[in-house]
């Protein structure tokens, strides 16, 4: 479990933000304030590609393997629009509280380059999908979001210097983006950090997008200016390509360094678009505003443009899946503690994103599920005491736990009506985890031989007070003293019945009865 | 094949509609060694309703061309046999010049063509056969090869008009492979407007046009047009005339911007689509010679792109890159889409029945309303092919047929008897969006009354 996000934002210097928008300094640049905004490009988690029937890929998937004849810019082909893709998109849209358009259009973007064979993209650049919104941060800040669009991802292209070829493939081509396009509105490389990170667990968390950074399913583009306290904001520079929140945060704290060089030397900074070079930690210019290709946008003549109706988003509104905030509210007003909720929702943002919209089954729906007609407090302690903590002794993730939520609601209810011990039912579930049983733990009990015997039933005293005298007997020392009023030894003696009973007795049963002896 | 209402039909298809079992050059040394790995949705059709494919036809590369004389196949000649003393070679017209020139020599019953701005219409007219435009969105252009899909169809060439309807019929159906197709609702809503408005007053009778009203557009006789191509125009309105048609002269005032704006918008498409032809995935790949500047992608398509596109096409795409460039957008793409909407009022004004794609109606004017327009399908008849250049002149071919494009309105040309000169002159009817129907009927009975000249 990585607890790293939750932890920083207890960071005092964090927590300027929430009251600090202006004159809010950092000891790292004293007198200067930083402005930033972020591009987000997230892959739509949609089973086919945005335009043509093809499958989406991963990058671990031999190369063009996934390529239909529309993906790779064959004569004769045409678009057809994926409607998936809409529906997440709006998913999106709706969960960052952005006002969908009723009308919408796709541009071409055109450009050479070999990973893009149609020479151009279809992206929507006069007419976006929706605009407005906002991203409310645990920081208590608020970061607004200026636009979503859909457009096509690019094909990948590699350099092969041994046969000084370039090598393009093309199962990325065409799999569905959303761009989302923050306002200028983060103070800090590490504001942008969280602000990534929380945008990534709603994308998740609404399956519009697995929003995985390593895999390149979640890329970002930056933009960085500063300026000198009480002045306006400073020359932007765009910094591309960045592909982890630990990079992004890197090179914008590079950049601002950079810029504060500039200016404090009397130079200017240039608008321009600059590159990340991760090894020497420096950003370096691809280009400057001069250099800026034209890419003589043109509404795409074969898609007619996007109109939705108010019933066809409000359809999409109320088949959400749930957002994190809510989330956590609901299991707060459950009886669970923040912590509580907290640990099982960093474990459900670890779960699968299903295509399609598809929410997989996380660790919150498996709480759902079991504290179903129980106690939630006495479930959610099951989960994250026992369960987690076998999981991980055992090296294994919560997707790879084979404890069903059948298997846990039966042990949770042996133990709730007394059928057997606590210490009875940690083993069960160990033996659940060891021998992935499909067995209840009703079964296995019985099997093992587990079962509880009753607290007060008259067959059961006879068999606990022949156990207690056993105890007594292996250890007489302590006996003596516990006759002599050492309670404290009592407990000695009551784990040597637990011992002598494999744990099917009842403590505190245990306890009574061994004092009623004692005193006899 | 067997079965199949087109069991036996002979056809041939344009160069730039895809055949996967044979290769689709489109006229261009960029696909010179090209074959698809599919069939376009109109030669499946084709194929299924017994129509036996005989081969593919020249055209402009590309499709870009009225003349058929930009081609690595060299220039198409039109068949027709005249007996003028002129017996030069002359154009079969472009850009669909093979189809109709295979048409016209009987070397196969029907042809396909696409149509952009009259590439169908013109070498039938100077050809002397049936060509139909049909409306834009109802025959399917997946598998053919965009040159401006906004404007971009596919046609059908016959001898007779009979021919031309039958073969429309089975290629005319809702494709989900192409999104510019439209679904049967739209179509049967269209249907429906004309037998309400037009079929109530003219039945479809061949032997009589009465109640039928017909415009006379008084744009489309311009000074450029040749005096001679009007002896048999004149003769065949009196024809129709003489079977009862209302003739009533309107005017469409946008005509004369009309041809600008298409060139526009034309090229500006033709730049965009023609921009996937680098010779990388698939087409003929220079490599650039050593020493050459690699530095970016664009530096090293240039080789491919330079040799692989002929004159006429490298003129469109650069004429078209600029038409969309930043300081060039509004003045020329937009202003040309303006004229678009203004061509398509225009249209809107004169038409008895109603434009169901239309969101909203148009203004009432003092125009009287009609059902179809008639007008010539071109200036002149075939120039001789040593006579035709790259002069102006080859665009202003097409004038009298792009307005049609503009609006994707049906137009068919049907022969309307021979000029002074001995060489055939096109008429072309021209209806409502969805009217394709009602351009037909009237086309069978003007190419009829033509005969009867």
């Amino acid at each position: 479990m990585r607890f790293g996000w939750r932890l920083r934002r207890r960071l005092p210097h964090v927590r300027l933000f929430s009251t600090v928008t202006q004159g809010y300094t950092d000891s790292r640049w004293p007198g200067w304030e930083v402005v930033v905004g972020l591009e987000v490009h997230a892959q739509i988690k949609s089973r086919s590609k945005l335009f043509s029937n093809s499958l989406t890929s991963n990058p671990n998937e031999p190369p063009n393997t996934s390529v239909s004849p529309y993906d790779a810019a064959f004569p004769g082909t045409l678009p057809k629009l994926n409607p998936t893709c809409v529906d997440l998109t709006l998913r999106t849209a709706i969960a960052l509280g952005s006002q969908v358009q009723r009308r919408s259009a796709f541009d071409r973007k055109h450009y050479f380059y070999a990973d893009l064979p149609a020479g151009y993209q279809i992206t929507q650049h006069y007419a976006p999908i929706a605009t407005g919104g906002q991203l409310d941060l645990e920081t208590r800040r608020t970061i607004r979001i200026k636009q979503i669009q859909i457009e096509q991802d690019t094909g990948k292209s590699a350099f092969d210097a041994r046969r000084r070829a370039s090598m393009i493939d093309l199962n990325r081509a065409g799999t569905g983006l959303m761009e989302i396009v923050s306002e200028p509105d983060m103070r800090s490389p590490e504001e942008a950090g969280v602000y990534l990170r929380t945008l990534q667990a709603i994308l998740r968390s609404v399956g519009s997008s697995d929003g995985n950074m390593e895999q390149g399913s979640l890329r970002c583009d930056v933009n960085v200016s500063v300026n000198r306290v009480g002045e306006p904001p400073g020359t932007r520079c765009e910094i591309k390509n960045l592909n982890s929140v630990k990079f992004m945060q890197v090179a914008i704290t590079c950049e601002i360094f950079r810029q504060i060089e500039l200016l404090e030397k009397g130079e200017f900074v240039q608008q321009e678009t600059r590159g990340f070079d991760e090894a020497a930690a420096r950003t370096f210019s691809l280009r400057s505003k001069e250099d800026a290709p034209d890419y003589r946008y043109m509404p795409d003549p074969n898609l007619s443009p996007l109109l939705l109706d108010q019933s066809y988003v409000d359809r999409i509104r109320f088949t959400m899946p749930e957002l994190p905030a809510k989330t956590r509210a609901r299991l707060m007003s459950k009886g669970l503690t923040a912590r509580d909720a907290d640990v099982l929702m960093s474990v459900d943002a670890g779960r699968e994103v299903g295509f399609d919209g598809q929410v997989g089954e996380g660790a919150v729906t498996y709480f759902d599920t079991v504290a179903t007609g129980r106690d939630p407090k006495v479930v959610v302690n099951w989960i994250t005491h026992d369960l987690l903590g076998q999981l991980t002794a055992r090296n294994l993730t919560f997707k790879q736990n084979p404890v069903s939520t059948q298997q846990l609601a039966d042990l949770i209810d042996l133990v709730q009506k007394g059928l057997i011990t606590g210490t009875s039912a940690k083993t069960l579930l160990r033996r659940m985890l060891d021998q992935r049983t499909n067995a209840l733990p009703s079964k296995l009990a019985e099997e093992m031989s587990l079962l509880a015997l009753p607290a007060d039933g008259d067959t059961g005293s006879s068999e606990l007070e022949q156990w207690c005298r056993e105890a007594m007997d292996v250890l007489p020392s302590e006996t003596a003293a516990a006759k002599k009023g050492n309670t404290g030894v009592v407990n000695k003696l009551v784990g040597r019945v637990m011992r002598i009973s494999r744990g099917r007795v009842n403590a505190l049963k245990v306890k009574e009865v061994l004092e009623s002896m004692l005193r006899d | 094949m067997g079965g199949g209402h087109l069991s036996g039909t002979k056809v041939a298809i344009k160069d730039n509609i895809c055949t996967k079992d044979m290769p689709t050059t489109c006229s261009s040394e960029m696909l010179r060694n090209f074959t698809p790995p599919f069939d376009a949705t109109v030669v499946t059709l084709l194929h299924n309703s017994g129509a036996q494919i005989i081969g593919k036809t020249n055209c402009d590369e590309f499709g870009m061309g009225s003349l058929n004389i930009h081609s690595i196949h060299g220039p198409v000649v039109n068949p027709w046999k005249s007996f003028s003393p002129d017996d030069r070679p002359r154009s079969a017209g472009g850009s669909s010049g093979g189809s109709a020139a295979a048409v016209a020599a009987g070397l196969c019953d029907v042809s396909l063509g696409t149509d952009t701005g009259g590439s169908v219409r013109l070498p039938a007219s100077y050809c002397g056969i049936v060509g139909l435009k049909p409306s834009y969105g109802l025959l399917s252009r997946w598998g053919v090869v965009s040159y401006s899909d906004s404007l971009d169809c596919v046609g059908v060439l016959a001898r007779t008009v009979d021919d031309v309807q039958k073969v429309f019929m089975t290629l005319n159906h809702h494709d989900l492979k192409d999104p510019t197709s439209l679904p049967s609702s739209v179509r049967a809503k269209a249907s429906n407007m004309l037998s309400v408005q037009t079929f109530s007053r003219w039945d479809g009778d061949s032997s009589s046009l009465s109640g039928l009203r017909i415009g006379i557009p008084q744009e489309y006789f311009p000074t450029e047009m040749q005096p001679s191509v009007l002896h048999p125009i004149r003769s065949l309105l009196k024809e129709l005339r003489g079977l009862g048609a209302t003739l009533v002269p309107v005017s469409l005032p946008s005509t004369s911007y009309a041809l600008s704006a298409y060139y526009v918008i034309a090229s500006a498409e033709a730049s965009s689509n023609l921009a996937r032809f680098t010779g990388v995935e698939y087409g003929t790949y220079v490599d650039p010679p050593p020493g050459a500047d690699r530095t970016k992608a664009a530096h090293v398509y240039a080789y491919s792109r330079s040799k692989g596109f002929g004159r006429e096409a490298r003129k469109r795409i650069l004429l078209g890159t600029y038409a969309l460039s930043a300081d060039a957008f509004d003045n020329y793409f937009l202003q040309a889409q303006r004229i678009r909407k203004l061509v398509k009022c225009d249209f809107d004004d004169i038409f008895a029945v109603p434009n169901v794609l239309s969101s909203f109606q148009s203004q009432a004017t003092s125009q009287p309303k009609v059902d179809v327009l008639i007008h010539p399908s071109a200036i002149r008849t075939a120039p001789p092919l040593e006579l035709v250049s790259d002069s102006l002149d080859a665009y202003v071919q097409d004038a009298l047929t792009v307005p049609a494009s503009l609006a994707g309105l049906p137009a068919l040309s049907v022969p309307a008897g021979t000029a002074d000169d001995g060489w055939p002159v096109g008429m072309s009817v021209v209806g409502q969006w969805g009217c394709d129907d009602l351009v037909i009927r009237v086309g069978e009975v003007v190419h009829a009354a033509a005969g009867n000249n």
